[in-house]
């Protein structure tokens, strides 16, 4: 290095520690007096450069991200909450679906809730329980051969459901009359619950044909089905114990809602 | 709530030691890029929030001033975006007060205007190198030109720089005459 490019490289980089720049300084008096009149220029200007700093600044930048800290921690919980309230609302949702779905009624309960209307049965025709051979009969004759019938069977009739056959029967339950209805050799794909008319409905798959429930309050449609998938099974010996367990008054007197649900006919 | 040292991790130990070591010469470094002690403030909080969130990447503890100049200047860009404005469009430094410095610091003072009133392309580099510790390569790469470039622009700034000082000593000496 010369003396032109050592005053070059002092005046860019005084602090310079390349080897060539160093050696040069130890060689030459006159750029090392150069040096020391650069370096006392470097102080002040380092000295200018250096302007006061606010008090407390690393204190108030921790303090800030402290806060930021907490503030993103917080917002990642109300995240959290967030995601639970969307799958709550997305179970919700689902309910209602669900509870749509229910009060669709299938076109196969639709026929029989049409013969119902114009085959009303009245209080005084379901008032006492008919014998169980009757029930039997019936079935028989629509070609369905029950291990048993259950108990509480107040009237039953041979009945069409649209193009199908079926057989109208009479439960007085707890909640109220329920109208049953098993419509032969229909099954329907399966359970379903609905609503037509204030009126609580249930179609459901039994043997080869469909039972059809259809009352004001559906509270005692999980014993009757119980009890008439019992009566199909064939084989079936502890059919009666079982429909015991299920039936709740039946000798009850029937409810006057039988006169309302069904107005006599004309 | 709890106090910040009850549950203070490791991170937030580096944080801190990284605070405290170096948001002096990042505030001073701020001030000189915008002239404004509120503004440089705010750019150095800024700086170090986004230090944080980022502390995961900072591999060498050797580059973290690099690392945090360079993160100051792109908060600086991005502040400059935002407001529409140009770095050139500094005219007044916000310059500490004259008369709250010692006497002897009277030439500091003189500096610090001509400092201010240099051109941001050679005020930035000896900012840089003299108040970071930059060499010219590490500047070179800062500012993304080339080690030439910022060798002439540092030359250039401090004869700008005696050129002012030695105005300002004759427009001393004609005044006391």
């Amino acid at each position: 290095m010369n003396c032109l490019e050592f005053r070059r490289r002092l005046g860019s980089e005084p602090a310079s520690t390349l080897a060539a720049f160093v050696a040069h300084r130890e060689e030459c008096a006159r750029c090392a007096s150069a040096q020391i009149a650069a370096d006392e220029f470097e102080k002040c200007i380092r000295g200018s450069l250096s302007i006061p700093v606010p008090a407390n600044l690393a204190d108030r930048i921790i303090l800030a991200q402290t806060t930021e800290f907490r503030q993103q921690r917080r917002n990642s919980k109300r995240g959290m909450g967030a995601i639970v309230v969307a799958v709550a609302a997305s179970i919700l949702i689902a309910v209602v679906a669900l509870s749509n779905r229910q009060t669709e009624m299938p076109a196969l309960a639709g026929m029989v809730v049409e013969h119902l209307q114009k085959h009303v049965v009245s209080a005084t025709d379901a008032r006492n329980p008919i014998p169980k051979q009757d029930v039997m009969a019936a079935f028989a004759d629509r070609g369905v051969r029950l291990n048993s019938v259950p108990d509480g069977v107040n009237y039953v009739h041979e009945c069409p459901a649209g193009p199908y056959k079926s057989v109208h029967m009479v439960m007085p339950e707890r909640g109220g009359p329920v109208n049953v209805v098993y419509v032969v050799d229909k099954p329907s794909q399966r359970s379903i619950d609905f609503s037509h008319d204030g009126m609580r409905g249930r179609e459901v798959p039994i043997g080869k044909g469909s039972l059809v429930m259809l009352a004001s309050s559906d509270g005692d449609f999980d014993a009757i089905e119980h009890s008439w998938k019992q009566a199909m099974v064939q084989g079936s010996t502890s059919y009666l114990e079982n429909a015991r367990a299920y039936r709740v008054g039946v000798d009850h007197a029937l409810s006057p809602l039988v006169r309302n649900t069904f107005p006599a006919a004309p | 709530m709890k106090p910040v040292s009850a549950s203070m991790s490791s991170r937030q130990h580096q944080f801190e030691a990284l605070v405290r070591g170096h948001s002096t010469d990042l505030y001073r470094y701020a001030y000189w890029l915008c002239g404004q002690d509120a503004l440089a403030k705010d750019l150095v909080q800024d700086t170090f929030l986004r230090a944080w969130r980022a502390l995961d990447k900072l591999r060498e503890v050797g580059a973290v001033k690099a690392w945090l100049i360079t993160i100051l200047r792109r908060e600086h860009a991005r502040l400059f975006e935002r407001k529409a404005m140009s770095s050139d469009d500094i005219d007044d430094f916000d310059l500490p007060d004259p008369q709250a410095t010692p006497e002897r610091r009277t030439e500091e003072s003189v500096l610090r205007q001509a400092i201010a009133n240099l051109d941001p392309k050679y005020r930035e580099p000896l900012v840089l190198q003299v108040l970071g510790g930059f060499t010219c390569a590490e500047i070179a790469e800062q500012l993304g030109l080339g080690e030439a470039a910022v060798m002439t622009q540092l030359f250039r700034a401090r004869q700008k720089l005696k050129g002012q000082l030695g105005s300002e000593s004759q427009n001393a000496e004609v005044s006391e005459l």
